[in-house]
């Protein structure tokens, strides 16, 4: 039984991590891990 | 309705559309010129059915700049329906020029007068209602940055009735616009106006010729010298709160509960498989713990850095700097792109569009990477605390080492390409000094936790299991045993690699593994050493201190303090990671000079990297580091081949600039 709930959990972790890194890249973000997707990272460029 | 928002550099314009639109902006591209695009629905309070765009900041309708040929074009071409003009209220006479020109577009205006909160701790009063008599449209009161969002609701209501019975207050006379004197003339004019207005409308207490206590701080921080030894002790002050004291101290809390959960975790699986117990245990909980560990650094640091942007302090930075960069031959536009990359390269990388000249643009492409990121901070933490008591100075001398590279590199792309340099101009405000917000700070500080949080959940988790794998299965699908991980996929895979770096001071192939994972995400250089090593403590401070710095990790990977800068330098200073290469690519757009900077980037890593550990270990112990010839030989090689390039872009550079072919009209030199 601990194998099978270990197997389903690295399953799942694995899986919804590629998928979130997917959907991102179809959304176009430039940077997984970059406040809003490496647009604009704490100074904004197009400063106010 | 399209509403455009428009109006100088730093009058408050983000905030207000900001918050008028709930920060719902879209953000793409601009065609034809790459600069940041933002538009959004208004709010429903606000009336949903406009559309708000946002536009980079101008001084005036003539541009000087990419962000101001944008805001000119937008507003000539797209004809929106209502233009909202952010005025700095504390700035007034130098806003309005810009008013009185949108006045002229036969679009109806609305003037947000903001910053007025400012302007009543100083003592200044404007009369709002004398002003909008004399610019002959609506002027309301805002502060954009205020809680109860002053004024938002009046230019909802205003934006219905925009435009009625506005006359143009002041109409440019016909000039030939290529005439220099007439254009400046026209200006004066224009200026002469505007500042009638002001001296009627506005009541200063304080004189703007007079100096202020604010004004004599400036001048200190903006000192030549005093200005970079107050920028070096601050940034010192930062480091050692976030990874000397505060850091590691918080963290050290965190990194207990990882591993309480990872012995847990190793309970659960105990009947499990071998390599989904590894896999679970020591592969996501231990690899990606030993990089979330480090997330109480990174938040204090952040936290740290967006208080004094929001001070005002990191604008004088650049004021400081400015002239060192234009001695290299940098835009001071480039110390803009190296602040944005202490967070991440890819903003940084996107924020050289701005920067006019194209090869100034391209250099600073190349370079900016050098400035560690945030992904890099875990890797400067963890060699810090493992082999220097997590002492400050090794983050100061690592974001030190970085300017002197940029202004390195730069010299060295003035003196390849051959080009001379050209006059760039570098126009910015310096904003008022004002008491930071916590809050503002703090979102900024969960903001970055979060994007951390998701790839370490994300793309550190997946590298770390793919890591994990192959560091324990070798070639025919075996798990390997303990103290055989040398016959791993992963070892062999990275052993030649490994080879390479012998005269660098770090020929262990986990070493080279953890390098090349650090491509995918800087961070994975922490997450593969520890799934390699198998260590997941990373910060332990009670240990630091009864050591005195050696502890399990150093004594793990086999460096001596000299290696171990040597290895943390390569990772620093090698190229960054795919993302910001991707970025590198989109921005540089040149196949040649997106394969020049990653050689360039992958030479200096190297060259650093040996000359430390040459150097070092020969001051330490007396006599070289192993590899020393090999090394020397491919130094050489990439010495030979820089020449070769620089050769071959000046002969390029002359054929194509050359007028005529000086033989057949018989010049001789």
């Amino acid at each position: 039984m601990g194998t099978v709930i270990s197997i389903v959990v690295l399953c799942a972790v694995l899986f919804f991590a590629i998928r979130y890194i997917v959907k991102a890249k179809r959304r176009g973000v430039k940077c997984i891990g970059c406040p809003n997707g490496g647009e604009n990272c704490h100074c904004d460029c197009n400063k106010e | 309705m399209r509403v455009a928002f428009a109006g100088n550099p730093n009058s408050g314009k983000t905030t207000l559309f900001n918050a008028l639109t709930g920060r719902n902006e879209k953000v793409g591209n601009w065609a034809g010129v790459t600069v940041g695009k933002k538009e959004g629905r208004f709010k429903v309070e606000y009336g949903e059915d406009n559309i708000a765009v946002d536009l980079p900041g101008a001084y005036s309708m003539s541009p000087f700049t990419p962000e101001e040929s944008i805001t000119s074009g937008y507003i000539r071409e797209e004809n929106p329906d209502v233009i909202i003009n952010i005025v700095d209220a504390t700035n007034l006479s130098r806003s309005l020029f810009f008013t009185t020109q949108l006045l002229e577009m036969n679009i109806p205006v609305i003037v947000a007068l903001n910053k007025v909160d400012i302007n009543k701790k100083e003592g200044v009063e404007i009369d709002v209602k004398a002003l909008s008599q004399k610019l002959g449209c609506p002027v309301i009161e805002t502060v954009s940055n205020d809680a109860k969002h002053k004024g938002l609701r009046e230019i909802a209501s205003a934006i219905r009735l925009a435009g009625k019975g506005q006359v143009a207050p002041f109409v440019q006379s016909d000039i030939d616009l290529h005439d220099k004197d007439a254009v400046d003339k026209a200006d004066r004019a224009r200026f002469a106006f505007v500042n009638s207005i002001v001296r009627e409308v506005e009541k200063r207490k304080v004189k703007s010729s007079e100096s202020t206590f604010a004004d004599k701080l400036d001048a200190l921080i903006t000192n030549p010298i005093a200005g970079i030894i107050i920028f070096a002790g601050v940034m010192w002050a930062v480091f050692a709160i976030s990874q000397t004291y505060l850091g590691p101290w918080i963290a050290d809390y965190l990194v207990g509960w990882i591993e309480a959960f990872q012995g847990l975790v190793e309970g659960w699986t105990a009947n499990a498989p071998a390599i989904v117990q590894t896999l679970l245990a020591e592969g996501i909980v231990g690899g990606v713990g030993a990089v979330v560990g480090f997330l109480p650094l990174i938040m204090v640091m952040f936290f740290l850095i967006a208080l004094l942007e929001d001070c005002g302090y990191m604008a004088r930075v650049t004021a400081v700097m400015d002239p060192i960069f234009k001695r290299v031959g940098l835009s001071g536009k480039s110390i803009i792109t190296m602040i944005i990359g202490t967070g991440c390269g890819v903003p940084a990388i996107m924020s050289t569009r701005t920067i006019r000249d194209e090869r100034e643009r391209r250099a600073i492409t190349m370079l900016t990477t050098w400035i560690p990121c945030g992904a890099k901070v875990p890797v400067i933490a963890l060699f810090a605390g493992a082999f220097f008591a997590g002492a400050s100075w090794v983050s100061l001398v690592s974001y030190i080492t970085g300017v002197v590279l940029i202004f390195l590199g730069a010299l060295l792309i003035k003196a390849v390409t051959g080009f001379k340099y050209r006059k760039s101009f570098f126009i910015m405000e310096l904003p008022k000094w004002s008491v930071p917000s916590l809050k503002r700070a703090f979102f900024s500080m969960m903001d970055r936790a979060k994007a951390y949080i998701i790839k370490a959940a994300t793309i550190i988790l997946i590298c770390n299991c793919v890591v994990t794998i192959m560091a324990n299965f070798n070639w025919h699908f075996q798990i390997v045993a303990e103290d055989a991980q040398d016959t791993s996929i992963l070892a062999s895979i990275a052993s030649p690699f490994a080879v390479l770096l012998i005269p660098l001071g770090f020929g262990a192939w986990q070493l080279a593994a953890a390098a090349i994972t650090g491509f995918i995400a800087k961070e994975n250089v922490v997450g593969t050493i520890a799934v390699v090593y198998g260590i997941t403590r990373f910060i332990d401070t009670e240990e630091l201190a009864m050591t005195g710095g050696a502890n399990e990790i150093a004594v793990a990977m086999g460096l001596t303090s000299v290696t171990a800068i040597a290895y943390l330098f390569f990772n620093l200073f090698t190229p960054p990671c795919f993302a910001a290469i991707g970025a590198m690519n989109a921005e540089m757009q040149h196949k040649g000079w997106l394969w020049s900077a990653i050689g360039l980037q992958l030479c200096t890593g190297y060259a650093v990297a040996f000359l430390i550990n040459q150097i070092g270990t020969l001051v330490t112990t007396g006599s070289l580091a192993a590899g020393f010839i090999p090394g020397l030989i491919a130094i050489i090689v990439m010495v030979i081949i820089t020449v070769m390039i620089s050769m071959k872009i000046r002969k390029n550079f002359d054929k194509q600039y050359q007028l005529h072919d000086k033989s057949v009209l018989g010049v001789t030199r």
